[in-house]
């Protein structure tokens, strides 16, 4: 019996599959290789930001923070290219403005016992609100034009496979590998199962949590470049988008619990195809942008309600220090 | 001797002469001068835009603030950073706080009409600037978006219509559903499609201003119809989003996008990288300028206030490729 | 070394240092650092900003936080269940939505539209509860996804309708009355909320239910444990939390008219903001009505403050952000450093000077040292625990009270078998018979009560009128320890101490502070109140015979009063012995006219030094380890025999302290000498050589009877 029993995962890669059966026997031209590549591309920045959220939420914290460092760092980036400074160093100052936000989250986290969800969203609100006030005016900042290579890491191919895509591949391999292969990646697992023992055993639990959110930070950075290039500007609008609830969403339908410690990329993977999945029928379906987030929202909600149905909890386990998260 | 009676003769008539010459120079004290910058002098207006930090509010602000400076009364603006219940919030501080003038810059068409009304009889003037609302106020100053409209689908119908041998597909990407550019705008190309029999409207969604849900909206449409041949915007931040997505898709020559501006060097950038094919531009320092005559006149009107309404259109130009130079569009730094 | 002690004993009789601990240990306290952030606010807002306080920009305010206050208190509710809900913000925007559709599209009456709002609102909410509260969903997750459903729906619809709103206008006097009108001068919908506030203060603070929801917030184990129907509660809080959300929304739809497509986009991060910041734990079971109203209004003033200075609307949010860091911060480290703070302030040891206590050794003396409690009868050994006072009735049963909160008799004459008489469920301590055989009882921690012969339990009473400028509610009765009867049926009790609950009390006798009181409660009018305040301690009580005044003692002054509530003294204390060699505690009536009075402990001299000396108390109490502190010694007590004039006519010990080593209560039945003590597993037996072995306490109480 217990070995049948299915995860979260199970559930949705399972629907996510059917999904894709019916899409496949039902839909025209669904099955066809330009399709399943526009398929996941459209998914594939909230897939690379769905993996540095997986990250941290693997080591039970949460980042709220990641929209916000993303659009801001870019912005940034785009505003002093067009002023002249060269693409190359702005990225660079870009980068370290990111990473700064993530430090100063993880050290707020880590040191001063703040709630993740608390100091990333409040980070959220000071980086946004900082960066529009001090370090560009306008909020949409468009791409310079003249650097190629910038607009190829958003509109390019690698062997007929678009870029958005082949960075989402990228970036997952290379968690992967930091999550299965490394140190770094054990702990982060021992310190999301449990945080106190981790400690006990001698892990440095706070740089450790540090470490996630530069981590996340950077990743977030990278989807932003990925963005900006794809769309040819940043709109610092973003933030105010329900993006990040996205991110959350695909993070924690793959089945990585929010209390930490389970989940992998794979589940940041099957999360995001169930995603692009329904929103790619969904358009070949014809239906609107608008009732298309509603439908996603409703399988979503019919994912998580099987999943409960097959992964009952009681009264007896339900309750966490965090609140009902 | 007759030398000196010369001279002293002479002198005599020169020093006659001097007061007579000096106020022949001191010309005419112009007499409706000292009214005009008295009665602007101390004044305080205060300046409630959707949110700075974007080409038009920033421009018209520049420019404004340049005049205020000039003839002494004081600028104020309150940010409510795109949130209606911000701007509503401001707005009731303000009909309490009783400066002499307010310009809306309105979200939508009614979330500030009762407020504006409440000012107006709490005594303070109203200048509504480029949004209007249902509320008629002592002046309004901007665009005409039903005509932004009509010469925008003229242009569609144009392009995909009847004769243009194209799908007649349009699509047409609203901003602010609620807002006077939209509204107005909508009603004119419906009037003007529903002429053309060949035009069929395929999607009409509304990006909310953000180009990021733009680009994505025209993913959608672009999945669903690949023959598209045309798309109105609603405003040319919003549009490259859409624009991006066409080019993405590979399709930048066969879509025809218009949209409308304000006119900035960004959109004409956007027009020369071919992301957008035309923008009509309602021309921030033109409205700027005619904003500014605005104010003056409504702060110096003896009327009170709600008392008289009047409206002043802006002057539209299309932009497009043939016809933007260097200096068509205006950069931010100019204006300050 | 005089004029140190005068200056000790003026110090702590004036300075009331005890007051920080009290007011550190109140429940509002938690609000005291979200309250200052507050009131600073206000003050430097109405400073900045001119005619921040006119009447205009008031009921602005006012109504701008009718609708915030609203969602902010929905969300406080779930969050005190233990959940969180983050679609209070899209439930919101719908129903300003369905608000405006329904008067200015279908032009329906109001109180129809608001009838039809409200139940879209408990429908919302009945489908988060169901998820969460019967499928056990997370709380968090389900209410994101929530909020994107409603949001769509909002937006689906909204597109249709949104012209037709636009067009559509009311001129209901009622929709105006609720948007624009006032209420004797405050606005309808502040009224609104008002009304709605106060409702929910009263059901969170004072009701089954609001405390049934904080155990379900507190511990939901243990509230499923005792048998709270948790479902059933999480499912409630959702409904609540939504329905409130949508009346906010059709507040807010009669305040403005209209809707735009960013309405309530971000309210359920301002709402949680403005949760947290008041206050509200986001695990669950700390929060309040208060708390909710205070976030609420400190992030409408805020952000208002803001719009209004005309600061730009990035650096708003930054400050936002800023502040919100802060305030969860402080929040943090309070609350982790509260208890620690507390427990170092809390106890606050006053001057108390005992005279020299007598020689117990010397020749002579009435205390001359014995053992003659050693060889006494044993009744119940190992069966009970805790019997602090034992008392016998006409047909020589006898009762005594446990630990476990029950009253165990002990079937007369032999007292072999046993049976659970009656459940409490605190520990008894002193009891009496009154004159219709009833068994009254002063429970640890409830109160006065009453077991009749057929075994009823009653609560007589568990509060007294509270006293002036307390700080501790001192209503409440935490220690009832002793009690007798008057032969006119006013039943008198004491109570040891306000301060410290029963398991504390070696703490207070450490401060050995006035802390104690003499209660009286007359059954025939119900009503109890404070006879004598301010007593260190105060223990066991005893009816004299004269039937006008009864004997009571004050364990740490080491001392017996007499107290006269009625005749030519009433209202006098007279003190009848100040120099006891120990602790006394309960005292009952002996056969020969006299009193039995049971030592607890016996006095040190390092103690009683230390009691002259405050300050080195308090030093004690903050920087050793609780169990290293001077206690009383309570290893070895004794029962004495006094008489009214206060002398002290025998006494009896066990020194080994084999069978009773601490004695809190006796019993004197038939020539029996009955002994309990509060920390014995037995009850002690001891054969009386002189006594009357007829006498029976009830039948001298209350006459003989068949």
């Amino acid at each position: 019996m217990s070995k049948m029993r299915l995860s979260q995962e199970g559930v949705v890669f399972a629907l996510a599959l059917s999904l894709f059966v019916v899409f496949s026997l039902t839909l025209n031209n669904f099955l066809t290789g330009g399709n399943l590549i526009a398929l996941v591309r459209s998914v594939a920045i909230l897939g690379v930001l769905g993996l540095g959220m997986g990250l941290v939420v693997i080591g039970r914290g949460i980042d709220l923070a990641m929209v916000a460092t993303m659009v801001v760092s870019l912005s940034w980036v785009l505003s002093m290219a067009q002023g002249g400074t060269p693409l190359g160093t702005a990225l660079l100052l870009g980068l370290l403005l990111a990473l700064s936000i993530g430090l100063v989250s993880g050290i707020l986290i880590a040191y001063a016992d703040i709630p993740a969800i608390f100091t990333t969203l409040a980070m959220g609100l000071v980086a946004y609100g900082a960066g529009r006030a001090f370090l560009f005016q306008i909020d949409v900042q468009n791409t310079p034009s003249g650097v190629p290579w910038f607009s190829f890491l958003g509109t390019g191919t690698v062997l007929g496979i678009p870029m958005p895509i082949v960075a989402f591949g990228v970036v997952a391999a290379v968690l992967a590998l930091l999550l299965r292969r490394t140190r770094f990646g054990r702990f982060v697992y021992a310190a999301g199962d449990n945080a106190v023992a981790a400690r006990i055993t001698g892990i440095p639990l706070r740089p450790l949590i540090v470490a996630q959110y530069i981590v996340t930070s950077l990743i977030a950075f990278v989807a932003g470049v990925v963005m900006a290039a794809a769309v040819s500007s940043m709109s610092t609008r973003v933030y105010n988008s329900t993006l990040i609830y996205d991110v959350l969403l695909v993070v924690v339908l793959g089945g990585i619990s929010l209390s930490g410690g389970r989940g992998g990329v794979r589940n940041v993977l099957v999360g995001t195809l169930l995603v692009g999945v329904l929103l790619n029928g969904m358009t070949i379906l014809d239906i609107t942008y608008t009732t298309q987030n509603l439908i996603k929202s409703l399988i979503l909600l019919l994912a998580i309600t099987v999943d409960s149905f097959i992964n009952p909890r009681d009264e007896q386990t339900s309750q966490q220090s965090q609140g009902d998260i | 001797m007759t030398i000196r009676k010369l001279l002293t003769a002479g002198l005599i008539a020169l020093g006659m002469a001097l007061p007579t010459l000096a106020v022949a120079d001191d010309g005419l004290d112009n007499p409706s001068r000292n009214p005009f910058y008295d009665g602007l002098k101390g004044k305080r207006v205060v300046f409630i835009p959707l949110a700075m930090g974007f080409d038009l509010t920033e421009g018209w602000a520049a420019i404004m603030r340049k005049q205020a400076e000039d003839l002494g009364y004081t600028l104020e603006i309150r940010d409510p950073n795109w949130s209606t219940d911000a701007g509503t919030r401001a707005l009731t501080a303000l009909i309490a706080d009783k400066p002499d003038l307010i310009i809306a810059h309105n979200p939508d068409v009614q979330s500030y009409a009762r407020l504006l009304k409440r000012a107006m009889d709490a005594g303070i003037k109203v200048i509504q600037l480029n949004l209007e609302s249902v509320v008629p106020t002592d002046a309004y100053v901007g665009a005409d978006w039903a005509r932004v409209g009509y010469i925008q689908a003229d242009v569609l119908t144009k392009q995909c219509g009847t004769g243009s041998g194209k799908s007649g597909k349009i699509a047409i990407v609203r901003g602010q559903p609620t807002a006077a550019s939209d509204l107005y705008e909508l009603y004119a190309y419906k009037q003007t499609f529903a002429k053309d029999p060949a035009i069929q409207i395929v999607s009409e969604q509304a990006a909310q201003y953000d180009p990021a849900k733009a680009r994505a909206i025209m993913e959608t449409v672009l999945q669903q119809h690949p023959d598209l041949c045309g798309v109105v915007g609603n405003w040319d931040n919003q549009d490259i989003g859409a624009g991006a997505a066409i080019q993405a898709a590979g399709k930048a020559d066969d879509i025809y996008l218009v949209t409308s501006g304000g006119g900035n060097q960004i959109g004409c950038d956007n027009i020369e990288k071919g992301l957008l094919d035309m923008i009509i531009s309602y021309d921030v320092p033109l409205q700027g300028n005619a904003i500014n005559q605005q104010i003056a006149q409504t702060l110096l009107s003896p009327a009170a206030a709600g008392e008289t309404q009047t409206a002043y259109y802006t002057p539209l130009t299309p932009l497009t490729k043939d016809n933007i130079g260097p200096r068509t569009c205006w950069n931010l730094d100019q204006l300050k | 070394m005089a004029s140190n002690d005068t200056f000790a004993s003026l110090r702590s009789r004036y300075l009331p240092d005890h007051v920080i601990g009290e007011i550190l240990s109140k429940r509002w306290i938690d609000n005291a650092i979200p309250f200052s952030a507050l009131v600073l606010t206000v003050v430097v807002l109405g400073t900045i900003i001119p005619d921040f306080f006119s009447v205009s920009s008031l009921s602005d305010l006012a109504r701008q936080f009718a609708e915030f206050g609203l969602v902010v208190l929905a969300l406080t509710v779930v969050m005190i269940s233990g959940g969180i809900d983050l679609s209070v913000a899209s439930v919101f925007s719908l129903a300003v939505l369905f608000s405006l559709i329904g008067v200015n599209v279908y032009e329906l009456p109001i109180p129809v539209v608001m009838g039809g709002i409200l139940l879209i609102g408990m429908g919302c909410g009945a489908i988060n509860g169901v998820l969460i509260g019967y499928l056990r969903l997370r709380a968090f997750l389900t209410t994101l996804v929530s909020l994107i459903i409603f949001r769509s729906v909002y937006e689906i619809v909204f597109l249709r309708m949104s012209t037709s709103i636009m067009s559509g206008f009311s001129m209901s006097e009622l929709w105006l009355f609720i948007g624009e009108g006032t209420i004797f001068g405050v606005p309808t919908s502040l009224v609104i909320t008002a009304v709605i506030a106060l409702a929910w203060h009263i059901v969170l603070s004072r009701m089954r239910p609001g405390w049934r929801l904080m155990a379900v917030g507190g511990a939901r184990r243990s509230a499923f444990n005792a048998g709270i129907d948790v479902r059933f509660m999480v499912f409630l809080t959702y409904v609540a939390s939504s329905t409130m959300c949508a009346l906010a929304g059709f507040l807010f739809a009669a305040r403005l008219g209209s809707t735009g497509s960013d309405t309530g986009v971000g309210l359920e991060v301002q709402a949680l903001t403005a949760a947290v910041l008041g206050g509200t734990a986001i695990g669950g079971g700390r929060g309040s009505v208060a708390k909710a109203i205070i976030g609420a209004l400190l992030v409408l003033m805020l952000t208002n403050g803001l719009i209004n200075l005309g600061i730009s609307g990035p650096i708003t949010s930054t400050i936002l952000g800023a502040v919100l860091l802060l305030a969860v911060f402080v929040d943090m480290r309070w609350q982790k450093h509260r208890h620690r703070i507390l427990a170092k302030v809390y106890v606050s040891p006053a001057y108390l000077s005992l005279p020299p206590a007598p020689q117990v050794d010397a020749p002579g003396s009435p205390y001359a040292l014995n053992d003659r409690l050693r060889s006494v009868e044993i009744i119940g050994l190992g069966e009970i625990e805790g019997p602090e006072d034992v008392i016998l009735d006409r047909n020589d049963n006898l009762y005594c009270g446990t630990r476990h909160g029950d009253i165990v008799r002990f079937f007369g004459p032999d007292h072999k078998r046993s049976e659970v008489f009656a459940h409490i469920g605190g520990h008894p301590l002193g009891m009496q018979f009154d004159r219709d055989g009833n068994l009254l009882v002063c429970i640890g921690g409830m109160g006065l009560f009453q077991v009749a012969p057929d075994k009823t339990v009653t609560k007589l009473t568990d509060e007294t009128n509270r006293s002036w400028g307390s700080i501790v509610d001192d209503s409440r009765l935490r220690l009832a320890d002793d009690v007798d009867v008057a032969p006119d049926g006013r039943i008198y009790f004491s109570e040891a101490t306000i301060r410290y609950e029963q398991e504390d009390w070696a703490t207070d006798a450490l401060e050995s502070r006035p802390s104690g009181r003499i209660i009286c409660y007359d059954p025939r009018t119900g009503k109890t109140h404070t006879e004598i305040p301010k007593l260190v301690f105060a223990n066991g009580v005893a009816m004299c015979r004269d039937g006008l005044s009864f004997m009571f003692a004050e364990s740490w002054t080491c001392s017996i009063s007499r107290y006269y509530f009625d005749g030519p003294k009433k209202g006098k204390t007279e003190r009848v012995i100040s120099d006891l060699p120990g602790y006394p505690d309960n005292i009952n009536r002996a056969s020969d006219g006299t009193f039995w009075m049971a030592l607890l402990g016996m006095r040190g001299p390092a103690l009683d030094l230390a009691l002259r000396m405050p300050g080195f108390r308090k030093r004690m109490a903050r920087r050793v380890a609780p169990d290293q502190w001077l206690y009383p010694n309570i290893n070895t007590g004794c029962v004495v025999k006094f008489n009214e004039k206060g002398e002290i006519l025998d006494s009896l010990w066990d020194l080994g302290g084999l069978n009773h080593p601490m004695i809190t209560s006796m019993r004197e039945h038939r020539g029996w000498l009955y002994l309990g003590g509060v920390s014995n597993n037995r009850i002690g037996r001891y054969r009386l050589p002189d006594a009357d072995p007829n006498w029976c306490a009830e039948d001298e109480y209350w006459g003989q009877r068949t």
